[in-house]
């Protein structure tokens, strides 16, 4: 009987999306009104600052993010993947900020990376008082405090789906590259790797999806500051939706936010049904 | 005909006569009932409110209150939810010119007759009765006043710097931060990190330019004050300030830095009158610090004016309507406004209540002063960072270009007047 909890799900889902498309051409304000505007919504979230700051943030986090936090989960993975001692303390330490909310993320390096309270102040207190580590607080760098919150975050996911691509290459392959004389290098590269695609893709969609949609972690961390510096596209939804009271122009926001995301995965279900194709007639 | 009439009136009459006590009951077994919703639930705001609830109670009300904790903004998506189910409280928290914008969403209640009775109107600020009576009846009542820009000063910091003259315009104010600054605080300014904080910096130095210009700008979006020279100085000002302020505070509230103020590390501070409380619970004394208005060029005081109120929405029960005339009755009472005022800070909105007595600061009384000066000479001026001159999205707008400025220094003043004015054209 799983179709029926599916079903609701999936209705559930198409209604509410529907219903957020058809409010992004209303005019509506306070409460939601029927009406026809047409694109006007759209063009004024285009054309504001904000989504403009938010949407080159985006780009530049959601790179940033899942690029290094496939980089570090793939490293940690490799690393305890040598059969080391402790392995299972290891594991969860790496894997327990999965467990721990966004916003406490957020708070907790909020403080850390104070420049008045946290890790700089605390050089300055060890005799190194020319250090300077004030992103958080410098415009230009504080969305790199963002990805470094959401590394720390996320790259236990990374680490632990990898982890467990790595024990299922097959031993009998990994021993014929031994027997052939490949080294360590080699044998990730040309051996390993290769048999890591899919997870690496599956990483990939669900990080990035994570980078769309990132709310809690900024508002906790920067709240889209310095200034207006860090907006990312879904405080731009809540800012218009509830601070401003602008339903329809937050509706459209949100709608161009489905767009984003459907960019991604579009592609990805295109990936994935190719691979299908190609498995099915092999 | 005669036994006609007579027969009518005899029906008329025994009909009333019949009815009459059975009206009589029903206007006595009502029990007074309200429904309130607010964002106060705790520190002096929901003290305050909970004592309100109480005398409710004594008058034999029945008070259910919700607080909604955090923003306004989770307040507003209460109250939303609650207007779409068609099931408004009687009475919810709401301010400026959102009171205006969301009257228009569902019918709320006429209060001309219970204002009229408690003779309400000769004693409120002309700019803050006419937001409560949008389109001409008061459906809101104001219930107390802060002003958003007034000085604090660090007694420990004026020793530190030598100065014992409390600055009045922006020029001895700088001077004094200069001296302070000279005197080894590498912060002369106690400062937030958050719009609204950003914010007031800016409408402090506009108001404080030229309250005329401010108005026509701010309040009435007029186009060419909007790119005129007061505007242009009042953000050479902020930067001014934005120099002397700690740049480590990020997205952190204001109360960061109390402690840094009162030790003299940080010599004033603009805030709003909420601080005299905030600095009081954090176990400060009032010997710890001052309070005056906010500079003024021409050297009679500017009051931005900030107001809470409540606003009254239409049922048909009997009890909560007569819930709601109670409240009404006691939110206009000179006694509950002055226990009020006492328990947050803030100033009555009646302008003839006595402050003289004990239970008011210097700095209460200091602030009800400025804002009768202020109304004698037109200088009174709706609070923009704290949504008193404009609705959401338009603050909102403004309020990005100004935080923008606060934190980029490379920002132009010039440009930043362009950009403010290019953001009131788009959210217009």
């Amino acid at each position: 009987m799983i179709w029926v909890p599916l079903l609701l799900s999936a209705a559930h889902l198409v209604s509410f999306s529907l219903w957020t498309i058809w409010i992004s051409f209303t005019p509506s304000t306070l409460v939601p009104v029927s009406g026809w505007v047409g694109l006007r919504n759209y063009t004024a979230v285009i054309a504001s600052r904000n989504w403009q700051i938010a949407f080159d943030n985006l780009l530049l986090f959601g790179s940033a993010f899942v690029l290094l936090s496939l980089v570090t989960g793939f490293m940690l993975a490799i690393l305890l993947d040598q059969r080391i001692r402790g392995e299972n303390v290891l594991r969860s330490i790496f894997l327990y900020p999965l467990a721990v909310s966004f916003v406490v993320t957020g708070t907790v390096w909020s403080w850390l990376l104070n420049p008045g309270i946290g890790i700089e102040k605390l050089v300055h207190d060890l005799g190194w008082t020319s250090f300077r580590f004030d992103w958080l607080v410098d415009r230009d760098m504080a969305i790199w405090t963002i990805v470094i919150a959401a590394i720390w975050q996320s790259s236990g996911f990374a680490m632990a789906l990898f982890l467990a691509g790595l024990r299922s290459v097959d031993a009998d392959i990994i021993k014929a590259a031994q027997i052939d004389g490949a080294g360590p290098f080699r044998m990730y590269g040309r051996v390993i790797l290769p048999t890591l695609w899919p997870i690496t893709i599956t990483v990939v969609v669900v990080q990035l999806q994570f980078a769309i949609s990132a709310f809690d972690l900024v508002r906790a961390l920067t709240n889209g500051g310095p200034g207006i510096a860090t907006q990312l596209p879904a405080l731009v939804v809540y800012d218009l939706m509830f601070q401003r009271g602008l339903l329809g122009r937050g509706a459209a926001a949100a709608v161009l936010m489905l767009l984003i995301l459907l960019a991604v995965l579009l592609p990805y279900a295109a990936w994935r049904y190719v691979q299908q194709r190609r498995a099915t007639h092999a | 005909m005669p036994i006609t009439t007579t027969r009518r009136r005899l029906l008329a009459g025994s009909a009333a006569t019949l009815a009459l006590p059975a009206f009589a009951r029903a206007q006595s077994a009502v029990k007074p009932r309200l429904t309130v919703i607010s964002q106060w639930s705790a520190g002096s705001d929901g003290a305050a409110i909970t004592a309100l609830g109480k005398k409710f109670e004594e008058k034999g009300g029945v008070w259910q209150h919700s607080p909604v904790p955090g923003f306004t903004t989770e307040m507003m998506n209460k109250l939303r939810a609650q207007i779409i189910a068609g099931d408004p409280p009687a009475c919810s928290q709401l301010k400026g010119p959102e009171i205006a914008a969301w009257s228009k969403i569902a019918p709320t209640v006429n209060l001309d007759a219970l204002v009229a009775a408690a003779g309400y109107e000769k004693v409120v600020a002309p700019d803050l009765a006419r937001l409560h009576k949008p389109g001409g009846k008061w459906i809101s009542l104001p219930l107390q006043i802060y002003s958003t820009n007034m000085l604090f000063l660090s007694k420990r910091a004026m020793d530190k710097a030598k100065a014992d003259k409390i600055p009045v315009t922006w020029a001895d104010f700088n001077d004094l931060a200069e001296k302070m600054k000279a005197g080894g605080m590498a912060y002369p300014i106690a400062n937030g990190g958050t719009r609204p904080d950003d914010g007031q910096k800016f409408e402090a130095s506009f108001a404080g330019i030229s309250p005329a210009a401010y108005r026509a700008a701010i309040m009435n979006l007029d186009e060419k004050t909007l790119k005129g020279p007061e505007i242009k100085a009042a953000f050479a000002q902020v930067r001014k300030i934005a120099d002397w302020m700690d740049p480590n505070v990020g997205a952190q509230p204001y109360a960061t830095n109390l402690k840094r103020f009162v030790d003299g590390d940080m010599g004033m501070m603009i805030q709003g009158g909420w601080a005299q409380g905030v600095l009081r619970n954090a176990g400060f004394k009032f010997d710890d610090f001052i309070i005056a208005p906010g500079p003024s060029d021409n050297t009679k005081p500017v009051f931005l004016l900030n107001a809470d109120a409540f606003i009254f929405w239409q049922r048909s029960e009997p009890d909560l309507q007569a819930g709601q005339t109670l409240m009404a009755q006691l939110v206009m009472d000179p006694a509950i406004q002055t226990m009020y005022s006492q328990i947050t800070g803030s100033i009555p909105v009646r302008t003839d209540v006595d402050l003289s007595g004990a239970g008011w600061s210097d700095g209460q009384r200091r602030t009800a002063s400025a804002l009768k000066d202020a109304v004698a000479n037109n200088q009174t001026v709706l609070s923009l960072a704290h949504n008193m001159a404009q609705e959401n999205g338009l603050t909102a707008a403004m309020i990005d270009v100004i935080t923008e400025y606060v934190k980029n220094k490379t920002i132009k003043p010039e440009q930043a007047v362009t950009r403010l004015a290019e953001a009131v054209e788009g959210a217009r």
